[in-house]
């Protein structure tokens, strides 16, 4: 259920046009009577005043092939015949094998209504990358569920070590990834803040310091500690009700973290105590860490100097994640956050993106088991991130054994990020979501990005409700470890 | 401590056209407001040269993929698409993204570093279908490419002892084999014969910059390269040794083609050689569905290094030319089982081409087997040839490319090559592997999609399937 702090409110994009899917043709044939602008209820075809001839069709309002069935689609009603609707070769330069052009779009308009897409026409609970998350299903139970949907409980609690530090709740089982300033804008970090704490639940700070605007969300910010200790201070440690370790991260697992110099600007290296305009590189791994009784020495001081914090502990995928996990609890973690190769990033290689440690599929099952079998299941939070796009693949990820997400690009996409993937270097992002570029970091403001990422909150909470009433469950913790709610379309037939 | 391998880039742009990802289109309907000029960051878009008023046709080398123009345009007059030229380009292995970062890696020299997640499928085949491993906590420092430690590439050819033998006084007995050292396990292949002097003499020198070898005919080695004989592996009949006593006396390494007389012929072979000089000797046996049964009875004749050749797209040659042929992957694991089974595979050196597109197939290579990879197109592509798959393999060189300098040349397959280097450090760093020597058959380090794929999944749901019935 969503927060009462919760508002949903229409916000649109904040571009003139957005990416079309459809391309409406009006040929040589057309009289310009008007007609298609009288009947298109969406707005594709207008004339303007004092014009005698239509204006060129708006291709992204065209709801495609779909209309054919309503008694006022354009290529029937033209008397004419000169409008034609095919797929516009544009929609293939946007997305890619794990965002599709669909799930980009679906998120926009997630984004924009605070609801799932109405439109049928588009995929946007699966990507087409042909493994892992894209092979799982969903196998729903027939017949009608009995539960009311106000009853169900989308809550889960991260403290499940019962040691007498706070039982944190959130209210839904997803939290903002860890993105630095530096990395991303401030009305970008800010507004993701800002939803956290309408939604109960929490966003990181990434590892780049603790810029003061956070300050009145300090309840739901995450801190991260990561090897290069940029911006960790006593007081940013003490301020906050979770602290988290990073160890590595799924994208570039094994190589630390880059800030390129172009993006380390005055106000970045301030925050960072690092010099302007260097390439910062974190390195890996922390040079103080070569075993579990010194990662248990780090958890200690965390818990020394806040003593009320809770510790999470992030780690990337490799063969032996399942062990590095049951370590880590061993060593006082109240929440795994495992981060699987194939999650995004400000700035990776593209060697390791694609190639270092295993898909975050795999590991969650590997370690959910490995640490049942230990009999540490119940006492640890197991979180999942790298690779969880859409509500489905939160649902399949808590079904496979994580308690629950960390999201970062679909968080961006709400942002209407494109994944141009050119978050890196020179002054950032074009479109002004991860760039300290003093004029690009202004093109949209916190309230606009606040409300679209809650707006997208909105919409998996809704999806996940749905799911958890057709499974005939009253809370999403009955979810976790369910496999027998999956099938593998290779496997299962 | 041998002292630290450094490769110089140096930013080389060559003026040559070559394929790009995008294509904009300015329609009719544009107003010349000029908005795209303000919004787009990475000016695709300007005002005429000579006619200021209108706007000039899209630059779209430079773009991007950000979409503000598109979105942005008052009147929706832009238009994207993917540029048919990079459609086409390449095929099923060499897909046309690899042609434009080996263009950009022969520019710059760097490792290619994007923001946002990995982009592709899933998992594939051949090399496709692995992940290379890491190491999360416990496990020496390092700081790869940008630190201190020292992560060393360099790799041994030649053939080498099982074991060592002393007599009772603990006096070595053994005569250790000559071996031949070099920084990267990376030697170019045979390049294809209608190479311009310039791209020839260039590829040449790069190999001797880099201190690596470059495998050539021995008939093509005119006089000009003769002086570079230390860095090239002359290619020679096993008929003509005489005729080239000359090449094989200053030769460090010369290599001939495998023909089925040589599995018994090896030693006469080495013998012959060995009156000349000390070459060490490779022998290049195609990729077929035989392979690991040949490789193995050379090793046991005393083959010092063994090339093994797929075709250009990694694939086994003369197959049937059905799915069932092997691919790099599997080859390499073929071919050093079965040597790991009869215990030889420490005395060999196996060297891997075919199909060796990106440097992830360096390191992959030699996780499945491998001590070394040979490479070709690369190095083309890195001069802006194209290739394409279908309906027959075809290379295509830029218009204009033999009369480019040969330093040009020359200074682009070494950014090639520091960028490859670079990027093997990371995936080494990664795993925490300080000598790419012990990468070889390394599995414990890889995982197999396969493998994996069957353990969680396999396990969670055919376990299911069958419980049910």
């Amino acid at each position: 259920m969503k927060p009462s702090t919760v508002k949903i409110k229409r916000m649109p994009s904040r571009f003139k046009h957005q990416v079309p899917k459809y391309k409406v043709t009006r040929s040589a044939a057309c009289i310009n009577c008007g007609t298609c602008a009288k009947s298109c209820i969406y707005g594709v075809h207008e004339r303007l005043e004092g014009h005698n001839k239509m204006s060129v069709p708006i291709d992204y309002k065209c709801i495609g092939f779909e209309c054919e069935n309503n008694d006022f689609y354009c290529v029937k009603k033209c008397p004419r015949g000169a409008l034609s609707i095919s797929l516009n070769p544009m929609y293939e330069t946007l997305g890619d094998y794990r965002w599709t052009a669909d799930m980009i779009t679906g998120t926009w308009i997630m984004a924009e209504t605070g609801y799932p897409p109405e439109r049928t026409d588009l995929e946007y609970n699966t990507g087409n990358s042909g493994g892992g998350f894209d092979k799982l299903r969903l196998k729903f139970p027939k017949g009608h569920s009995k539960i009311d949907k106000f009853e169900i409980s989308t809550e889960i609690p991260l403290n499940r070590r019962n040691d007498g530090r706070a039982n944190i709740v959130i209210s839904t089982p997803v939290y903002g990834g860890g993105m630095s300033f530096g990395s991303v804008s401030l009305p970008t970090m800010v507004s993701k803040a800002h939803n956290a704490t309408l939604w109960n639940t929490f966003t990181c700070t990434g590892e780049g310091g603790y810029p003061d605007l956070l300050l009145p969300y300090s309840d739901h910010v995450i801190t991260q500690v990561a090897t290069g200790l940029f911006g960790v201070r006593e007081e940013t440690i003490q301020r906050v009700k979770i602290v988290e370790f990073k160890y590595a991260q799924g994208a570039k697992p094994g190589l630390g973290g880059h800030l390129l110099g172009e993006k380390n600007t005055e106000s970045v290296a301030k925050m960072r105590e690092a010099v302007k305009g260097t390439s910062l590189f974190s390195p890996f791994p922390f040079h103080s860490v070569y075993s579990i009784e010194d990662h248990k020495k780090h958890i200690d001081w965390i818990k020394e100097i806040n003593p009320n914090a809770l510790v999470s502990v992030k780690v990337s995928t490799p063969n032996d994640v399942d062990m590095v996990a049951v370590g880590s609890y061993y060593a006082g973690a109240h929440i795994i956050h495992i981060d699987g190769g194939y999650g995004g990033t400000g700035a990776a290689p593209d060697i390791a993106k694609k190639n270092i440690a295993m898909p975050i599929e795999y590991a969650i099952a590997k370690v959910h088991n490995f640490l049942k079998d230990e009999g540490a299941r119940d006492a640890v939070t197991l979180i999942a991130s790298g690779g969880i796009r859409t509500a489905h693949d939160l649902v399949k990820a808590i079904c496979l054994g994580a308690d629950g997400a960390v999201i970062g690009t679909a968080e961006m996409v709400s942002l209407e990020c494109v994944r141009c993937g050119n978050c890196e270097s020179g002054r950032g992002c074009a479109r002004g979501i991860a760039s300290t570029d003093s004029e690009l970091a202004d093109l949209f403001n916190e309230e606009w990005a606040t409300q679209r990422l809650t707006n997208m909150y909105h919409a998996w909470n809704v999806q996940l409700v749905e799911i958890l009433q057709k499974f005939g469950m009253r809370s999403v913790r009955e979810l976790v470890g369910r496999t027998d709610l999956l099938e593998h379309i290779d496997y299962s037939k | 401590m041998p002292k630290k391998y450094h490769i110089h880039p140096k930013v080389m742009p060559l003026n040559l056209d070559y394929v790009y990802k995008f294509r904009i289109e300015r329609g009719e309907n544009c107003i010349n407001c000029g908005r795209c000029t303000k919004v787009c960051i990475y000016e695709a878009h300007k005002r005429g040269k000579g006619d200021p008023r209108k706007m000039a046709d899209p630059n779209t080398v430079v773009c991007r993929n950000c979409f503000r123009c598109i979105q942005e345009c008052p009147r929706g007059a832009l238009e994207k698409s993917l540029d048919k030229d990079f459609l086409n380009i390449g095929g099923s292995y060499w897909k046309s993204d690899i042609f434009i970062t080996l263009w950009k890696q022969a520019e710059d020299g760097k490792v290619p570093v994007t923001g946002a997640g990995y982009r592709g499928p899933f998992t594939g085949p051949g090399f496709d279908s692995m992940w290379t491993d890491m190491s999360e906590i416990v496990r020496p420092t390092r700081d790869g490419i940008h630190g201190r430690e020292y992560i060393s590439t360099s790799v041994e050819l030649g053939r080498k002892l099982n074991h060592l033998t002393f007599d009772e006084c603990g006096k070595l007995l053994s005569k250790i084999h000559d071996t031949v050292d070099i920084p990267i396990p990376i030697i170019f292949d045979i390049p294809p014969e209608n190479l311009s002097p310039n791209v020839k003499l260039a590829q040449v020198r790069a190999a001797a910059e880099l201190n690596t070898f470059i495998v050539l005919p021995a008939t093509e080695i005119a006089a000009d390269i003769k002086k570079y004989i230390k860095n090239i592996i002359p290619l020679i009949s096993a008929k003509e040794i005489d005729q080239h006593q000359g090449l094989i006396k200053s030769a460090r390494i010369v290599a001939f083609e495998y023909a089925e007389e040589m599995l018994s012929a090896f030693p006469a072979l080495k013998e012959k050689i060995k009156k000349i000089s000390n070459a060490l000797t490779i022998i290049r046996v195609p990729a077929t569905k035989s392979v690991e049964t040949i490789v193995s009875q050379l090793a046991h004749n005393g083959a010092e290094i063994i090339h093994v050749v797929a075709d250009y797209r990694g694939m086994e040659v003369n197959g049937s030319g059905n799915e069932n042929n092997r691919l790099g992957k599997d080859i390499i694991r073929a071919v050093h089982l079965k040597l790991v089974e009869e215990r030889i595979r420490d005395e060999v050196t196996i060297i891997f081409s075919g199909g060796i597109a990106m440097a992830e197939h360096v390191p992959k290579s030699m996780l499945c087997g491998a001590d070394l990879t040979a490479i070709d197109l690369p190095l083309l592509i890195a001069l802006g040839v194209r290739l394409y798959e279908s309906p027959e393999k075809i290379i295509v060189f830029p218009e204009g490319l033999e009369n480019i300098p040969v330093r040009t040349v020359r200074q682009r397959m070494i950014n090639l090559m520091s960028a490859w280097h670079s990027q093997l450090l990371e995936v080494m760093g990664a795993m925490g592997i300080r000598e790419a020597r012990r990468l070889r058959g390394e599995t414990g380090r890889a995982i197999f999609f396969e493998e994996i794929d069957n353990e969680t999944f396999g396990k969670i749901f055919k376990k299911r399937e069958s419980a049910n019935v």
